[in-house]
């Protein structure tokens, strides 16, 4: 105790003999510029020269114009390195541990002065880091603000890292910090557009398996990445500098998964992981960044409650699945006789299946006594008659899936006019697209524009698209989810003199689908649509009308056929009938041929064919 | 243990402006079985901007659930935090005979891993014991695996020094 005390109460005493190193402005702009620095204040060039950090918080810089100037921002945390050793927790080098470390040993400081940081070291032992797992919560179908999934790191000790228990881990978050709760559309908006600051949080990991896997269905992947204790250490030091601190949240880019790379580089500065990333920031590319970086030894599979539930029921008859349903309602069935003639292998699926039907239909509820009560019987009986372990096969890792830009290049002819066409999509998937990675029936399409060129060097825009969504979930005998589209953009529609028009267009519809085989998915929804025709007399037009479509996997790709029919308020009933095959060429590249025919009062039936090679690419 | 607990709480509450204490209201210590959720606010919003709603947290407390898990997570005599939130789990994981929150649960109490299926087993086969109802709460849980433990020869050393 007194060997620290001494040199504790001599550093505070000598505290004009401590001579801070006298830089050069030369050696303090190098050090300024290295790119361990700029990491740490999360600087980027500016557009107009120089750096802007993306801290959005005067707190985390401790010189005024520290949020641009790397440099000031390091004297500034120079001169506090040598600040007196009594002020604790507030001490510069409590506050920025990784910025001191990498100070001391770049400038091979010796005589600092210790101040105590209870706090820090009593937060560090607590976590006490010992390696990293980047976690992926996998989009889910039927919630569209899912669609990109999410990414997280969970900091393993020691004593949970490989024993079976992460579920006494911590996770490290970085999203958006909701003050007050606005609407959801003004929420939404705000999140897009970044009205929200970010912040990392640190939680028990198990209430982040809670949030994904019973509240949202989200599948996790579970990455164990390839990172030493001292580089898990690094990132955990940092990560306590950005205690508190916001950052600016942009949904596309300046997201959850940009800031874990951002991390990870500070774990490991030779990484060149967000220098990938200039535009968006797809979490499921960012996982596939990490991948290719060499960084992932292990991946764990974590299905989400719902995949257990459907999983536990799958091999049921119709008339077992009814069993399950009355079970999960009322316990008391469990007596009745007929339940008991049934073979007592087969009771144990039944039981089981019940027990996660009830505690599905509870998820997100306030606890109810009476639902309490029957799930415990449940538990009862699966404890005399237990299940087998429930067995479900990994899918293809999400990272392995095709990439998120799509390049599409077309020839084809409409009528007796021949066209090439040529396109690009911003993200991300459609019903017909290579599948391997993505569930089916899920659609997700953002930013797709296509050109094309008619014989006789006649260009035309073809369709802007800024959202297609379409959430195409099976109804199975236990669960009734609904099926949902939206999208809007433009689009060419049939129009006066057989011309082909430029429309803008909003549309969604609502329906239900079913999955009659593991490979087929049909569906039929009602749709509702707005869309501005200037041959039409109003200058917003509606219809309503239903969408009918088959999704068939074969052994070349998917096959999509689908019927569409608007009825709108003026009298125009537009129809169409579309054939789709991809043929899944690899796991970048597949070619689609396409058949359509349009109906419309305007002109008589329109017959368009093209074959398409889309390229999915970064 | 005591004196840890409040040590971290206190340094919990000096980042955080609210802190709720551990068996507080909603949370932790008196949990029953079968406890909901508290869903998030908006599940849309929250699932776009990965965000935590107004009680965001950094640190040891845990937001999402009006439960403060303030102190280490893992071992050594805490096995009560922890129990709190895994509940629900850990009833399944018995009835079955195996799983995550088993496991973690013998972890906690400190059970040697070459005794971790003999754990598992006799917490299996006491199940009534350990659950006598669904009202029970993690207090009487932990208490009743002790006791259990206890009768039996190759457990009862854990029971100890639990």
């Amino acid at each position: 105790m007194l060997r620290c005390l001494v040199p504790l109460l001599l550093g505070s005493l000598c505290l004009q003999a401590q001579a801070k190193p006298q830089l050069t402005q030369e050696q303090r702009d190098a050090l300024a510029s290295d790119r361990f620095w700029l990491t740490l204040g999360h600087y980027q060039p500016a557009r107009w020269g120089g750096w802007r950090s993306y801290v959005d918080d005067n707190a985390f810089f401790l010189a005024s114009n520290g949020g641009e100037s790397p440099a000031a921002e390091l004297s500034a945390t120079l001169d506090g390195l040598y600040a007196s050793a009594a002020l604790g927790n507030d001490h510069v080098q409590c506050r920025y541990p990784s910025r001191t470390r990498w100070l001391r040993e770049q400038l091979n400081l010796k005589d600092l002065p210790t101040p105590n940081c209870s706090e820090y070291n009593e937060w560090y032992e607590d976590i006490a880091p010992h390696s990293t797992v980047l976690v992926f919560p996998d989009a889910y179908l039927n919630s569209p603000s899912s669609m990109f999934g999410h990414t997280l790191l969970r900091i393993d000790s020691p004593e949970t890292a490989g024993s079976g228990t992460s579920l006494l881990t911590y996770a490290l978050n970085f999203g958006a910090m909701v003050e007050n709760m606005d609407n959801g559309v003004l929420y939404a908006w705000k999140g897009l557009a970044g009205g929200y600051p970010g912040q990392f949080s640190l939680l028990p990991y198990r209430d982040k398996i809670s949030e994904y896997s019973r509240l949202e269905n989200r599948d996790l992947w579970e990455y164990q990445l390839d990172l030493s204790p001292e580089e898990t250490a690094r990132m955990v030091e940092h990560v306590w500098e950005l205690r508190q601190v916001r950052f600016d949240y942009y949904f596309f880019d300046e997201n959850c998964s940009f800031r874990l790379l951002e991390l990870l580089e500070v774990a490991r500065p030779s990484l060149r992981l967000t220098d990938q990333f200039p535009l968006t920031a797809i979490p499921a590319d960012t996982v596939r960044a990490v991948r290719e970086a060499g960084l992932i030894t292990e991946v764990n599979y974590r299905p989400a409650r719902e995949r257990e539930l459907l999983a536990r029921a799958a091999p049921l008859t119709a008339d077992e699945a009814r069993w399950v349903t009355r079970l999960a309602g009322d316990s008391a069935q469990l007596q009745s006789s007929t339940f008991a003639a049934l073979p007592r292998e087969r009771q144990a699926l039944i039981q089981e299946a019940a027990y996660r039907l009830a505690r599905y239909e509870a998820s997100g509820k306030a606890r109810d006594s009476a639902d309490a009560a029957n799930s415990y019987a449940l538990l009862q009986a699966i404890n005399r008659n237990p299940p087998p372990a429930l067995n479900i096969e990994t899918p293809t890792y999400p990272e392995f899936g095709h990439e998120s830009r799509t390049w599409q290049l077309a020839a084809g002819s409409r009528e007796d006019r021949a066209f090439a066409e040529y396109g690009l999509r911003m993200a991300y998937h459609d019903l017909a697209d290579n599948l391997a990675g993505f569930p089916l029936g899920a659609q997700i399409e953002l930013g797709d524009i296509r050109l094309r060129q008619y014989e006789g060097n006649h260009w035309q825009l073809e369709q802007l698209e800024l959202v297609n969504i379409r959430s195409l979930t099976p109804r199975s005998a236990l669960l009734k989810p609904w099926s949902w589209q939206v999208a809007t953009g433009w689009e060419r529609v049939a129009g006066e003199n057989g011309n082909h028009r430029l429309v803008p267009h909003l549309n969604g519809g609502g329906g239900f689908a079913w999955q009659p085989w593991d490979s087929v998915l049909g569906y039929s929804l009602a749709t509702l649509r707005l869309e501005h025709h200037r041959d039409f007399d109003a200058p917003l037009s509606a219809a309503a009308g239903f969408n009918l479509g088959l999704l068939w996997r074969n052994p070349l790709g998917s096959l999509l056929a689908e019927g569409r029919s608007d009825y709108f308020d003026n009298g125009e009933v537009r129809r169409s009938l579309a054939l789709a095959q991809q043929w899944e060429l690899s796991r970048n590249l597949g070619l689609r041929l396409q058949a359509s025919r349009e109906f419309s009062q305007f002109s008589a039936p329109q017959t368009e064919f093209a074959l398409q090679l889309r390229w999915y690419h970064y | 243990m005591k004196r840890i607990l409040i040590g971290t709480l206190f340094a919990a509450a000096s980042f955080n402006a609210f802190a709720v204490a551990p068996g507080g209201p909603g949370c932790g210590w008196g949990n029953m079985l079968f406890e909901g959720q508290s869903g998030l606010p908006s599940h849309l919003v929250a699932s776009i901007t990965n965000g935590t709603s107004g009680n965001a947290t950094f640190g040891m407390t845990s937001g999402t659930n009006g439960c403060d898990t303030s102190g280490r997570l893992a071992y050594n005599g805490k096995p009560m935090l922890v129990l709190g939130s895994i509940m629900n789990e850990l009833s399944e994981d018995v009835a079955r005979g195996e799983g995550e929150a088993l496991t973690t649960y013998a972890v906690v109490l400190g059970i040697q891993p070459e005794d971790r299926d003999h754990f598992a087993a006799v917490t299996h086969a006491h199940f009534s014991e350990i659950f006598p109802s669904a009202d029970v709460t993690a207090e009487q849980v932990h208490a009743a695996t002790l006791s259990v433990m206890r009768q039996d020869a190759v457990l009862a050393k854990y029971a100890e020094q639990a």
